[in-house]
């Protein structure tokens, strides 16, 4: 997959846990354009070991001098998060790929509703641009955990005022998505991002109103949990590969030098999905991209966040 | 046609069957597709409120059984311009969960979804029975004019005259079959004209 060299021209605490992160590239060339939603994935190499994590841009569209992330600090993960908080600075060398949008914004749709959970806030701030730009019709609703964990509330406020709700979950706020949903113009779409209750809520809520499957839009990247390490072997290419405990099967092959197909690395593009040829034991399917059909059937998989528990498993690659 | 091959723009047309999720549910319906209605309430009453919108045909008219079994809601209109314009002035008063039904000729099931599609409501939305005839409306590739209700395999085009072929190529977008030009190398010189789309 073919990346982009990028300097970090600016690092900003934003909330306790959050950073913000300018990217320039280092031949100084324009980024290419992207549109509102889009991500990309930023390959960190701690230690020797390398990390490929999806983060939405941010910043304007129409800004291809500069590409900005954010970065919550998540307190249990295996690392990629916390080499960005911990050692990345001014100057650091990165590279991160193309953007790809999985979240895009409905061209048709005659109202948009947008449905943020903390740090899930980050897909929106590109889309506002959008939005924006574009005159369209839309609301803003952003969940965060207290004052302090609000990132970006201000700079939201004083852009987009009254179409933006904020909902303080230390003084009680809370997303009425019941009402919320039930008296929404026609033409209107829904947009959610955030923590996984928040997701299944919306979405739930908006189909048990009759919501179309095709107005309801979310994001929700995984990251690649932790299990029991496992062995796998790549038919294609003829060799065994050891997954370790805290590496996701898509690092193990990369690692072992063999090319895979991804997008999101978060379960949810469908581009790294794999055959498997043969297995002799549970498939942990830890993706929302297979249907449940495909999952029990265990003859795909997802490398990206699945995993194993099985003495073999023979995959097509 | 090629046995075993399908057209992917040709739409796919169903039985009219309730959705289980919704706030309201609203039926626009013409002549045969009046029976379409009837069996949709044969085979339950939703408990959300239903608005059914008909106009019948000179050889199709359900008005009667229609005014015996719909509990509320229902709109008899004896053209399709009233009905269209029922159709406008119901879908302001509608919110997101709202699901339509529309039942009719091609003809008239494409001319109410492009006035959904003016509030945002796309295809995917909605749920269409074919009834009643199965004669196509037919946009001239040359012209651009839209000529109605054409059951055979070839058609006059009612803008420039032109005899058209009509194709199974369908554009959402026009709510048409694709027509072109019969006899474009030999003028005159045209297949046999049979009735094929009663
Ligand atoms: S890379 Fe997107 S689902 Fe695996």
């Amino acid at each position: 997959m073919s990346m982009i060299d990028v300097k970090v021209a600016a690092v900003e605490q934003v909330t306790p846990l959050v950073k913000h992160f300018t990217f320039v590239r280092q031949d100084g060339l324009a980024f290419p354009a992207f549109s509102g939603g889009s991500h990309v994935v930023v390959s960190m190499n701690v230690g020797g070991r390398v990390f490929r994590n999806p983060y939405s841009l941010m910043g304007s569209p129409a800004d291809t001098s500069a590409y900005h992330i954010s970065v919550r600090k998540q307190e249990h993960s295996r690392g990629g998060s916390l080499f960005m908080h911990e050692s990345i600075e001014v100057g650091s060398s990165l590279q991160i790929t193309y953007p790809v949008n999985l979240f895009a914004l409905a061209k048709k749709a005659h109202k948009h509703i947008l449905i943020a959970g903390g740090i899930g806030i980050t897909p929106f701030m590109s889309q506002l641009f959008d939005l924006h730009r574009l005159n369209a019709n839309f609301e803003l609703h952003y969940a965060y955990r207290s004052p302090e964990h609000g990132a970006f509330a201000d700079q939201l406020k004083a852009s987009y005022g009254s179409q933006l709700r904020c909902y303080t979950d230390s003084q009680g706020g809370r997303i009425d998505l019941l009402a919320l949903l039930s008296k929404q113009p026609l033409g209107t779409h829904v947009y959610v991002c955030g923590p996984n209750p928040m997701v299944v809520a919306v979405i739930e809520t908006a189909k048990n109103l009759g919501w179309p499957d095709n107005t309801i839009h979310s994001e929700q990247f995984l990251s690649p949990g932790v299990g029991e390490p496992f062995k796998i072997h790549l038919k294609k290419s003829e060799i065994e590969v050891h997954v370790p405990a805290d590496m996701s099967m898509l690092e193990a092959i990369e690692l072992a030098g063999v090319e895979a197909d991804y997008l999101c690395r978060g379960g949810v593009c469908g581009r790294c999905e794999v055959d498997v040829l043969e297995s002799d034991g549970a498939l942990l399917h830890h993706d929302h991209f297979l249907t449940d059909a495909e999952k029990a059937s265990g003859k795909k998989i997802m490398p990206c966040v699945s995993r194993a528990r099985c003495q073999k498993l023979v995959l097509d690659l | 046609m090629e046995r075993g091959y399908w057209i992917r723009s040709k739409p796919v047309y169903t039985s009219l069957l309730w959705h289980e999720k919704a706030t309201s549910h609203l039926i626009v319906a013409q002549g045969q597709g009046g029976m379409a209605v009837l069996k949709l309430l044969q085979l339950m009453h939703p408990k959300q409120p239903i608005t059914v919108l008909y106009t019948p045909q000179s050889d199709a008219d359900y008005s009667k059984t229609l005014l015996k079994v719909v509990p509320e809601g229902l709109h008899i209109l004896d053209t399709e311009e009233k009905i269209l314009q029922k159709l406008d002035s119901t879908l302001h008063t509608l919110y997101m969960g709202m699901r339509l039904y529309i039942a009719g000729s091609e003809d008239f099931m494409w001319t109410v979804a492009k006035v959904a599609n003016k509030f945002g409501i796309e295809d995917a939305g909605m749920m269409k029975e074919l009834t009643g005839t199965l004669a196509r409306p037919i946009y001239c590739v040359h012209c651009k004019a839209i000529t109605h209700d054409v059951t055979t395999n070839i058609g006059k085009c009612s803008g420039c005259g032109r005899m058209l072929f009509v194709r199974d190529h369908f554009s959402r977008h026009l709510g048409a079959y694709m027509g072109l030009m019969v006899d474009a190398e030999s003028p005159g010189d045209l297949p046999e004209i049979e009735e094929i789309y009663p």
